[in-house]
């Protein structure tokens, strides 16, 4: 896949939870053009095209971000943060999806201002309907700007 | 202490003995200067009482009587050692209390420790018991769906006994946190409307039991102080009871009321379900405590357990009454007006 052309960026540390995502997505054909990243770190050298992505174009940025909140190294709320704090990267909507139902987190992501926060369901059909209602509705029901 | 002062003042009393007009103000140094050095501004004390005594005395002096010397002095003594006395019982007084104080700080950081323990692991409970659940059940799923020719009927009702258990397991860990969350939420305490609160309680759960003929009979209840959150749980937790061991009845029927107690007000939530026996009523509050089995009634044993946990946050108290087939009775009490 052309890593300039990604739709979505899926940024999940826990590799059950990414492949069970990514299962629901494919079952709306919404996986065409999904790449997974493993932590925050790998997330913002996708994003900013540093590290091992250096040699990606900065201009292809994905139309949805997923972004588990508690990973290594970089967490999402740092990666939230700094998507945000970024003129480029501000306009891509950012979903949380996360297994958190904490109040503080989910505080302190719409602080830092977030598109939407979801809390993963443990039960497998509301997961899946979770997962893909989220995804048919940022990937085409609603309207970036240009 | 005391006895420091004393022979501290005799002693400068007897050196400055013959020099007369000095005497009294003499005295005055030694006992400044103990009061001092016991650290607490009572030094004062013993000026304020020799500006007293000065001002006696010249007021004596312009009416022609004249004071001896002497008699001042041992006034002036009399009174000093009162106070010096009055005071260091004072100074131990405020010192022990600063002793127990120091005490309560190093308890009271160690409870805020715990409870901050407690919290990170209330969130690691939310987020990381979930993860490996989810996985379970989203794969046994996935074996059925990608390996239906595979799997015989008994294969599939093995698979559905996974799925059964990781979900009573979800709500566990849910009910879990739910208990934690109404032991340490910051309470904000208003005026709630308990009627309005019980019948929109009612009326939402009954939705979800549109096939059953289930009848709320509410009485007047006073207004109570507490909570809104808190409370709106308690209520939830106690019709949410009451509709669950009513289920095999036709009308259900759930009524609330109230009765006044000494400090604080009493409501009740009473059904015509299937009850419990009383010799179990200690059980009533534990946590995962049951008194029906699993095939009976759902239910994870925590419901209770967070309401006793919410009403005694609150200072109120909360009891049951029952018999088999024959109904529960659940009481809470609420302080008329609470202050924390």
């Amino acid at each position: 896949m052309d890593l300039d052309e990604v739709e979505i960026l899926l940024v999940e540390d826990n590799e059950t939870d990414a492949e069970l995502t990514i299962r629901a997505l494919k079952k709306k054909n919404l996986t065409n053009k999904l790449v997974w990243v493993k932590d925050g770190a790998e997330a913002l050298e996708f994003l900013f095209a540093t590290g091992s992505y250096s040699d990606r174009s900065k201009e292809g940025l994905p139309r949805l971000i997923l972004l588990d909140l508690r990973m290594p190294k970089v967490d999402g709320l740092e990666v939230l943060q700094r998507i945000k704090a970024d003129e480029k990267t501000r306009k891509i909507p950012v979903v949380v999806l996360t297994s958190s139902k904490e109040d503080k987190d989910i505080v302190e992501s719409y602080k830092l201002g977030v598109n939407s926060y979801v809390s993963k369901p443990v039960e497998f059909d509301e997961f899946t309907q979770a997962i893909s209602t989220l995804g048919l509705y940022w990937m085409l029901l609603n309207k970036p700007p240009e | 202490m005391v006895l420091l002062s004393l022979f501290l003042v005799f002693i400068y009393y007897f050196q400055t003995n013959n020099i007369p007009n000095n005497t009294f103000l003499g005295c005055l140094a030694p006992l400044v200067l103990t009061s001092v050095w016991m650290k607490r501004r009572t030094w004062f004390a013993p000026v304020f009482l020799a500006l007293i005594l000065i001002f006696i005395q010249l007021l004596a002096n312009r009416f022609g009587i004249r004071f001896y010397e002497d008699y001042f002095l041992i006034v002036m003594f009399i009174f000093a050692v009162v106070i010096v006395a009055f005071l260091s019982e004072r100074i131990e007084k405020v010192r022990s209390l600063n002793r127990l104080n120091d005490e309560l700080e190093k308890e009271s950081k160690k409870l805020e420790d715990a409870n901050k323990e407690l919290e990170a692991f209330a969130y690691s409970v939310s987020h990381d018991l979930r993860v490996p659940l989810r996985a379970i059940d989203g794969f046994s799923r996935i074996l059925v769906e990608d390996y239906q020719d595979d799997l015989d009927d008994e294969g599939k009702r093995l698979i559905g006994i996974i799925r059964e258990n990781t979900k009573k397991m979800g709500q566990l860990i849910d009910d879990i946190l739910h208990l934690s969350r109404a032991g340490r939420q910051e309470m904000n305490i208003t005026q709630i409307d308990m009627e309005s609160l019980f019948k929109n309680t009612f009326d939402e759960l009954k939705r979800t039991h549109e096939d059953r003929n289930i009848e709320l009979e509410l009485k007047t209840l006073p207004p109570a102080y507490g909570d809104r959150t808190l409370l709106q749980q308690v209520v939830s937790n106690l019709i949410a009871n009451s509709v669950k061991f009513t289920s095999p009845r036709d009308p259900a029927i759930i009524e609330v009321g109230s009765k006044k107690g000494d400090k604080e007000n009493i409501y009740y939530v009473k059904d015509n379900g299937v009850g419990f026996d009383m010799k179990y009523s200690s059980k009533l509050f534990g946590l995962f405590q049951r008194l029906h089995g699993q095939n009976e009634f759902e239910g994870t044993g925590v419901g209770l357990s967070i309401v006793q946990r919410i009403i005694r946050r609150h200072g109120g108290d909360v009891w049951g009454e029952g018999k088999v087939d024959q109904g529960a009775t659940i009481y809470f009490s609420l302080p008329y007006k609470n202050k924390k």
